[in-house]
């Protein structure tokens, strides 16, 4: 079915359907299911960076906000980006700021995966930034960005998005500006799960947006192949995967120790040449521990502009467990006492192979020239993969393509996340209260706290040795982890799914309970407390959008009704009033 | 049934009623009060042509002036370009020269170019005389029609021909010129031969000489 269902009709004959009111709907309700904002920022003689235009025009940003958007939307030294220079970055909300009218319960936070959840106080920008020679300005030079900011991580579809609208944006201006953004109010809202057509300046993108129930690891889209004879859509495989290979060319040798530093939420800088290559290693290692959240803050491009660099740089206080991606050399200095710095350079090749970056000592992290290189102390927990290396090693000289050579890399990561997840997720299950203990008249049990020590106990049969190859210390690295953000932040996260589970098991079991049987015998008080405790509950269940069967709320609703009939008419009426 | 999918761009200065015909053409309502459309909308529609789909990707284009300069990118691949004026405006029909130039110019070499003269239900206003315009269309050999969006009349029309006219996929079996090698009316499916929605004069109801008339 195309989801472009409102527009979407079949046949000559006339349709019954009226037409879809787009008057009716709020103004940019459905642009702002994606984007926050699209931003213009320039060099002014005077100003320096400025926003010369927003849209919509309405939308409300900080001044902060905008002085954050303005920095990160340049390159730091922009020497060395002629041309057209594509990156990322993320932000922090103001303090005071309204939320985003998307709440913790709503529909598309509810289906995501935890890796895609929409921003909550941080948002994306997605730049796309122009210098070239222009002799009609007076530095000679024209330089200018287009930004979209959002709440949704979705790398791939916005830089793809700007690789179509920037271009023309920058020889046809505002006209252009506003044409897109009318044409992103048309598009439907991204619903986990539903292949979605994205219709934006002649083209239509063709895009899926995962599902927090999808295969992990299964393979995304299989292109049906139809008979497309003229415009093709634009499909895009992913929203959000980056190129993993490309991204991880010159660390491959690194990757287990990477994917710790991630998994244990490790302070973490990462210094690179450009904007492009930093935004993109930031995002690619932190999509590294998936279907994990990586719960931590993360800043793909990093500035000393940035509002919290004073806060993450202090060397009063240990490191913050963040990433930060920089490229001013001026930062070697700064991230001096951080524990793990991994400096990129110009990707090279020595032969046929992308030279690796060595491991190297903290303490040689001192000039503005320091050599790429990995500079921790950091000892892994677990051995690395050769066989995983070797096999993507094999495969560069095979001219492999990168994109299968990605394939790989995540599959391996994914593998790995897997096998040290599911022991934690099968304690975690056996933690709920058995489904024959959930009785209808009473609030259902509670769920047991976990215990690191009863945890460990199972690894003994039930480790990650089931799933996975890799000798190590398996348990150090579980130790490590329960002292993460990234683990508290799982933990929350299950909790309180496991919690609207536990409610919905509830909710099911009264529906299917003789209520009035109960009430017979029972006091008009204490009929009333089951009206306004059911009444509590269907209005909670509705606003976490409980994910209930379809018909047990509308018979909840039905039942409080019967139960309020059998009362007196002067309490049906005071209860009815509530 | 295979399924072919048929960008088709509208094109033509601002209040011809290009929305309007996209509006009565998809949802088959009509709108007195539609706002200016701002960049482009985009809509699709699914018809059956013999033994083909055909889904319309349509890009109904903003025609102010200030939205000129994005044209290219709506009819860059576009299988067809409906270029629409308004009757009562003789300006709106200069405007239409314009387009069909720059079509010819810049535009895909083979789309297929439909003329529609929107609003003849306000005949009492008329600028444009409907043989002036089929002259014009015919020169250039494009499809011709007096469309009103307002009285559903001739909107579906368009589209027929502009299906009538795309090439065959099977280019062996049928002419890739749309117009002189129309497939024969025999195999054409009831739909196209029961259309009943009214039309203004016999002049706009000619088909294809080789399609019979209903």
């Amino acid at each position: 079915m195309d989801p472009f269902d409102s527009t979407e009709t079949l046949g000559y004959d006339k349709s019954e359907k009226g037409a879809e009111n787009i008057a009716t709907r709020l103004p940019w309700a459905r642009f702002s299911s994606w984007l926050e904002c699209v931003c213009v920022v320039t060099f002014d003689l005077e100003l320096g960076q400025a926003i010369e235009l927003v849209y919509p025009h309405d939308v409300k940003l900080t001044e902060k906000e905008k002085t954050s958007i303005c920095y990160l939307s340049f390159p730091d030294s922009y020497s060395g980006c002629l041309g057209d220079t594509q990156f990322s970055f993320r932000v922090r909300q103001s303090v005071g700021q309204k939320g985003s009218w998307f709440r913790e319960e709503d529909a598309y936070n509810r289906d995501a995966p935890g890796t895609l959840q929409r921003e909550q106080a941080h948002y994306y920008g997605y730049v796309y930034f122009r210098q070239v020679k222009d002799g009609s300005v007076k530095r000679g030079y024209f330089q200018k960005s287009l930004v979209l900011v959002s709440r949704l991580p979705y790398v791939n579809l916005f830089q793809s998005l700007l690789k179509l609208i920037a271009p023309e944006y920058f020889e046809k201006l505002e006209p252009c500006l506003e044409a897109v953004c009318n044409e992103i109010d048309q598009w439907p809202a991204p619903a986990p799960g539903q292949t979605l057509n994205l219709p934006v300046m002649g083209v239509v993108m063709q895009v899926r947006i995962p599902s927090k129930h999808d295969k992990p690891g299964g393979s995304p889209l299989k292109q049906t192949q139809k008979e497309n004879l003229l415009p093709a859509p634009l499909v895009l495989s992913t929203v959000h995967e980056l190129d993993l290979f490309k991204c991880f060319q010159s660390v491959l040798i690194h990757i287990q120790m990477l994917w710790e530093l991630m998994l244990l939420g490790e302070p973490l800088v990462v210094m690179a040449p450009s904007p492009t290559v930093s935004s993109e290693t930031v995002l690619a290692l932190v999509s590294s521990i998936s279907p994990l959240r990586y719960c931590c803050d993360h800043r793909p491009y990093f500035t000393i502009h940035d509002s919290e660099f004073k806060e993450y740089t202090s060397k009063t206080q240990a490191p913050p467990n963040v990433i930060l991606g920089v490229t001013n050399p001026f930062f070697i200095k700064t991230f001096q006492h951080w524990p793990h710095v991994l400096r990129l350079g110009e990707p090279k090749m020595s032969g046929d192979l992308p030279k690796q970056v060595k491991v190297k000592k903290l303490a040689k992290l001192k000039s503005l020239d320091t050599k790429p290189g990995v500079y921790t102390a950091y000892k892994t927990f677990l051995h690395k993969d050769k066989a995983l290396i070797k096999r993507l090693l094999k495969g560069i000289q095979r001219k492999r393509p990168s994109e299968v050579q990605s394939a790989i890399l995540r599959r391996h990561l994914l593998e790995l996340t897997q096998s040290f997840i599911i022991p934690l997720e099968r304690y975690l299950a056996s933690l709920m209260p058995l489904q024959k203990s959930v009785t209808p008249w009473k609030t259902p049990p509670q769920i047991r706290p976990f215990s690191q020590e009863e945890f460990m106990a199972t690894l003994d049969h039930a480790g990650p040795q089931l799933t996975s190859v890799l000798k190590g210390d398996w348990i150090g690295l579980y130790r490590r982890f329960f002292r993460s953000p990234n683990f508290d932040g799982w933990y929350r996260l299950r909790q309180r799914e496991m919690t609207q589970k536990l409610e919905c098991l509830h909710l099911e079991v009264i529906c299917e309970a003789d209520l009035l049987e109960w009430i017979k015998d029972k006091s008009e008080v204490e009929i009333v407390d089951l009206v306004l405790k059911l009444r509590e509950k269907l209005m909670k269940a509705r606003r976490q959008q409980l994910p209930l069967k379809d018909d047990v709320l509308e018979k909840l609703e039905r039942y409080i009704q019967t139960v309020i009939g059998s009362l007196p008419e002067d309490l049906q009426a005071v209860l009815r009033r509530h | 049934m295979a399924l072919r999918e048929l960008k088709v761009c509208l094109l033509g200065d601002t209040g011809v009623g290009k929305s309007s015909i996209v509006w009565r053409f998809v949802e088959d309502s009509f709108d007195p009060n539609i706002n200016p459309t701002i960049g482009a909308s985009f809509m699709t529609k699914t018809v059956q042509y013999q033994n083909e789909l055909h889904k319309f990707l349509i890009w109904d284009t903003a025609g102010q002036e200030r939205f000129r300069a994005l044209a290219p990118m709506y009819y860059r691949g576009s299988a067809a370009a409906i270029i629409v004026y308004d009757i009562t405006k003789e300006e709106s029909f200069q405007t239409l020269k314009n387009w069909v130039k720059e079509l010819r110019q810049h535009g895909p070499p083979n789309i297929v170019v439909a003329i529609a003269g929107n609003k003849c239900d306000l005949s009492d206003a008329r600028e444009v005389t409907e043989k002036d315009a089929k002259d014009y269309a015919d020169s250039i050999h494009a499809i011709f029609v007096e469309t009103s969006a307002k009285n559903a009349i001739n909107i579906n029309e368009v589209f027929i021909e502009i299906s009538q006219r795309i090439p065959a996929v099977d280019s062996g079996r049928r002419g890739r010129e749309g117009f002189q090698t129309a497939p024969a009316a025999v195999g054409d499916p009831p739909h196209l031969l029961l259309m009943t929605t009214p039309r203004v004069s016999p002049e706009t109801t000619r088909r294809p000489s080789n399609i019979q008339p209903e």
